[in-house]
């Protein structure tokens, strides 16, 4: 399976490099209100997941007939204050998680530095949760049930 | 407007995102895998720091299909610069050499500094643009609504300060 995944994510990797996803120049532009580029592949990525997303939940198998499960994400106060965050993040570098990945692969060097800052500022939050946590009304953690978490 | 990379023409956008709705589709028709890149940090995290916040489950049970995923972002990074004029190490960063134009140690500095905010905050949001973005928008999630809203907003707030305030383009 490991294979599979690889294979998906360098498909996904060589759409997001094509395409200026993974761009300085087409994120500022994005936020400079001077392409419409992104907003097109978002929308239209989202308007074409929509509708797929419904029909498998509803036919609600996958492809090797287990049962689908789509866990949901958590609300918190986390998801206004670290939205804006990352959004001065992806700003500053041009670059989202995925395009990190994407842009190393491409042989763009800063961006060995972005993931290092990405790893360290991840990591941060895992050493900070437990004193954030009741500020942000953060979930608990579960660990170590063997089962799926209540935060993926 | 070219690509940085090889000055390669872009592909629409229509097709871009029409690949990224299949890949999605395809991760939960075949993996039961819900799309999402930023906890992908929390992976490598987790070999490094063994404590409690990278050790629970939902990281624990989904470094498996996570890590090749990301490792396969970078191999088809590589696959698009090898088949689009060839592969060779890229300092260029567009807009910014033109207009702020640092050297390679403040590019670097640059870098690591938003990266911080990056990692910190899709951890805080608990999701960056892939799984809030599209899979949470697509799955018509609340939260997923509010941070989509607000990192776009965080995002044109700073380019427009940046690029419009303090160094004038």
């Amino acid at each position: 399976m490991a294979l599979l995944y690889l294979a998906l994510g360098a498909v996904f990797g060589l759409v997001l490099s094509r395409s200026g996803a993974a761009d300085y120049n087409y994120i500022q532009a994005m936020f400079l209100f001077t392409s419409f580029q992104l907003y097109g592949i978002i929308g239209t990525a989202v308007v074409i997941t929509a509708p797929g997303l419904w029909l498998i939940k509803r036919y609600g198998r996958t492809v090797s007939g287990r049962p689908v499960v789509v866990p949901r994400k958590p609300r918190h106060r986390g998801n206004i204050a670290g939205g804006i965050l990352f959004g001065i993040g992806w700003s500053i570098c041009g670059m989202c998680p995925g395009p990190i990945f994407v842009n190393i692969g491409e042989g763009k060097i800063y961006a060995v530095a972005a993931l290092a800052g990405a790893l360290a500022g991840a990591g941060l939050f895992g050493v900070i949760y437990a004193r954030i946590q009741s500020a942000f009304r953060l979930p608990r953690l579960v660990i170590g049930t063997g089962g799926a978490g209540s935060r993926s | 407007m070219p690509l940085i990379l090889n000055n390669l023409a872009p592909i629409h956008w229509a097709l871009a995102g029409a690949g990224i709705a299949l890949i999605t589709l395809a991760l939960l028709f075949i993996a039961n895998r819900r799309l999402g890149i930023s906890t992908g940090f929390e992976d490598v995290c987790s070999f490094v720091l063994p404590i409690g916040y990278f050790t629970r489950d939902a990281v624990r049970l989904a470094r498996g299909w996570r890590l090749p995923f990301i490792v396969g972002l970078a191999v088809g990074g590589f696959l698009s610069a090898v088949l689009g004029g060839g592969w060779t190490p890229i300092w260029s960063l567009g807009i910014f050499d033109q207009v702020i134009g640092f050297g390679h140690a403040g590019k670097l500095a640059w870098m690591f500094v938003g990266g911080l905010f990056i990692g910190f905050g899709t951890r805080l949001a608990d999701g960056c643009t892939s799984g809030h973005g599209i899979f949470g928008l697509s799955n018509f999630e609340l939260p997923s609504l509010i941070s989509t809203i607000s990192f776009l907003a965080a995002g044109i707030v700073t380019t427009q300060f940046i690029y419009r305030v303090v160094f004038h383009l």
